[in-house]
């Protein structure tokens, strides 16, 4: 009698199993897909394909969330390799050192050689990444605490608020500072961290939820966006790039490259962890370390950057994933996705969970999510290059039409959708006219402005 | 044999539109009481026969704003620290039930006992602070946060010297073992209730008060040590709107 029982137990027990993993599969697809995408068109990056794919993860649970976001980052590191070596254009900011070093190996016909160890040295660096956060788990739990305090979070906005300020737009402070203001103000109106009540709402009912963070993305964001995408003027150089054995690039790298990769994965790893510039910054540091090593070898410079990269990315994530602080503007738009589905990761009794949730669910998929990212940027770059043969009018096109779509549907579901497209015919215009500008403080400053003011003000009373 | 499929297709229209639908409009988030309540209630009244139409809003005054413009039978749980904000208080035509009450709590860290001068106070940002001075003394400083969650971390970080927070919260810090607390008779009392609109609150009302007994609601109230009130309908409006008052923004 208890036999069935059992048996019967287990058939749904694994019922169960198999659609959850199809459940995470489907988001570890999707992010793969939109990834892929990301990183090959010019100007594009994880924050614009998140906010494109806002409905799709609206109904997306706090795993899914999570590993779409890390199948999307992860791919776009390996995929912005690709126009960056073949076309010399940065499909992501970070794919700058991989422009100037891969370019070199296109003029002399070797661009799949470029990529192939690209891949290779991006995936060691994922690999690596892991490596380091299992051996300090346990450190960073023990410690955790330490993180909820409020003066480490108000040191940790300074931080932010001074990258904002000097980092973006060529460091201009004058351009910079204003966009900060603005990004705050926006923040402002409708529920506070810290006042009963609504405030800012000038009399409008609509106002009380505040302005609708999709509006504000894709008018000063995406808007600028499609403006530099139509700058791009794509010259294929593909057919003249000679075919090179997988394994003569296999050993290649293996000869030349691992000291690099190594050094690369490190230093990535580090700076992965600085808030606003993470991969930005691994990228670079990994290069000019490498560049005083290495002079004149492109080939380890490449790695050293590539590898860092992806290092980087892994360790960006971690902040977020342990104790619910985003570090960069795709972070801080996920965040806010994840809290929508009920996400507390500020919790005391969470973070172990939280641990177990990255080793458990996403280290594994993030290891595959790199095995894919391999395979598409490695053997399968021209095909995936291929996508880019769409005319880039076209592409502007497609993305205008996609986000009034988004904004009307997501304007409907929040019933406020008359505001939400006078919000959007708003800062639409705004970001016309901050086209030249890169509009990234004032997304930053919207975003957190709210929690920003909570912790200063409790820094100032405590 | 045809006459019997005409009776059994009778039959199954019959019980569909003898079911009752009704809307559940769910106002809380993952992990939290009112989204908690509100998986209870809809299991329960789905389990009693109710075709119940889950609506996952997350936010309170999303919902509240649903709730006053819908006219389809709707059932939403709620709670009176949120009225005045809300600006949606209990009625004869909307109130449905008294669901539970609990005092708020105040806990001190082991260090703050022995410490001179002024203490740092972490509250709710909708707390009356006149109440927390009357109870904890004028000579505090009070630190506003976001919620309940952020309060415990405040607390359990350092950050303040005593919290004045809910119930499960307050428990949760006592039971790390980093300082005391205990139950406030001053500070006002929160009530989880019900309300409904386009329904017959008396009818929905026993079918509700039955699905708290129900073993999921037992656990839930006993493990949260959650006081259940026993009174008529007439009498829990009374107690809300003489407790809620506390809860008025300044």
């Amino acid at each position: 009698m208890g036999q069935p029982c059992v048996e019967f137990s287990t058939s749904i027990l694994t019922q169960i199993v198999v659609i959850l993993m199809m459940g995470e599969l489907l988001a570890v697809l999707t992010g793969l897909l939109a990834g892929t995408l990301t990183g090959i068109v010019p100007g594009a990056g994880v924050l614009v394909a998140m906010i494109i794919a806002t409905p799709l993860l609206m109904g997306f649970d706090i795993i899914q969330l999570l590993l779409f976001y890390m199948s999307l980052a992860s791919m776009v590191q390996f995929t912005g390799t690709i126009p960056a070596v073949y076309l010399g254009i940065p499909g992501e900011t970070n794919s700058l050192p991989a422009v100037v070093e891969g370019t070199k190996f296109t003029k002399r016909a070797k661009a799949k050689l470029a990529i192939g160890i690209s891949a290779l040295g991006s995936v060691l660096g994922s690999l690596i990444a892991v490596l380091i956060t299992f051996v300090l788990i346990s450190v960073l739990i023990n410690h955790v605490s330490m993180f909820f305090a409020n003066t480490l979070k108000f040191y940790l906005y300074v931080f932010i608020i001074i990258f904002c300020l000097t980092v973006y737009n060529r460091g201009n402070i004058l351009v910079n500072a204003p966009l900060c203001l603005l990004g705050f103000a926006l923040s402002m109106p409708g529920e506070s961290d810290i006042t009963p009540g609504f405030r800012y709402t000038f009399g409008m009912e609509d106002m009380q939820f505040g302005v609708p963070l999709i509006t504000v993305l894709i008018g000063l964001l995406i808007v600028p966006t499609a403006f530099s995408m139509l700058k791009y003027d794509i010259k294929r150089n593909i057919d003249a790039d000679h075919n090179i054995p997988f394994k003569y690039t296999f050993f290649y790298f293996i000869r030349k490259c691992i000291p690099s990769s190594l050094r690369g994965s490190v230093i990535g790893y580090l700076c992965g962890f600085v808030p606003g510039v993470s991969t930005v910054l691994a990228t670079n540091a990994s290069y000019s370390v490498e560049k005083k090593l290495s002079k004149k070898t492109p080939a380890r410079l490449l790695v050293a950057s590539e590898t860092a990269n992806n290092s980087g990315q892994f360790a960006s994530m971690l902040p977020l994933l342990l104790i619910g602080i985003p570090i960069t503007g795709s972070e801080v738009v996920l965040y806010s996705l994840l809290v929508d589905a009920g996400w507390s990761p500020f919790q005391f009794d969470r973070v172990d969970l939280n641990a177990e949730i990255i080793f458990k669910t996403i280290v594994p998929w993030f290891v595959f999510a790199n095995l894919v990212g391999l395979l598409v940027a490695w053997p399968l770059a021209k095909k995936t290059l291929a996508i880019l043969s769409l005319p880039t009018k076209y592409m502007v096109v497609v993305l205008v039409a996609s986000m009034l779509i988004l904004n009307s549907y997501l304007g409907y579901i929040d019933y406020r959708l008359g505001f939400y497209s006078v919000c959007l015919i708003v800062f639409v215009i705004t970001g016309y006219f901050l086209k030249k500008y890169e509009t990234i403080p004032l997304i930053f400053m919207f975003i957190l402005g709210n929690e920003i003011e909570a912790v200063f003000l409790r820094q100032w009373l405590i | 044999m045809k006459n019997i499929i005409i009776a059994i297709v009778l039959c199954c229209f019959a019980s569909t539109t003898l079911a009752e639908t009704i809307t559940i409009l769910n106002n809380g988030k993952v992990g939290g009481s009112f989204n908690a309540r509100s998986q209870m209630y809809k299991d329960g009244l789905e389990a009693r026969g109710f075709q119940v139409e889950f609506e996952n809003i997350g936010k309170i005054g999303q919902a509240v704003k649903i709730f006053k413009e819908t006219d389809k039978p709707t059932i939403m749980v709620y709670s009176t620290n949120q009225v005045y904000k809300q600006d949606l208080f209990h009625t004869q035509d909307n109130f449905v039930l008294l669901e539970y009450e609990q005092p708020m709590w105040i806990c001190k860290t082991l260090d703050s006992l022995d410490k001179s001068g002024k203490v740092t106070v972490a509250h709710g940002k909708g707390y009356e602070t006149d109440i927390i001075k009357k109870v904890l003394g004028t000579d505090i400083v009070l630190v506003p946060y976001k919620n309940s969650s952020a309060i415990l971390n405040g607390i359990l970080a350092g950050d303040v010297d005593a919290a004045v927070n809910n119930q499960g919260k307050s428990l949760k810090y006592e039971a790390s073992g980093q300082g005391t607390c205990e139950a406030s008779s001053v500070l006002p009392v929160m009530q989880a209730t019900v309300i409904g609109k386009n329904i017959d609150v008396k009818q929905m009302r026993e079918v509700l008060l039955a699905v708290t007994y129900d073993d999921k609601f037992a656990n839930y109230h006993s493990s949260r040590k959650l006081a259940r009130p026993t009174a008529s309908a007439e009498q829990e409006l009374q107690n809300i709107n003489q407790k809620q008052k506390g809860w008025k923004i300044n």
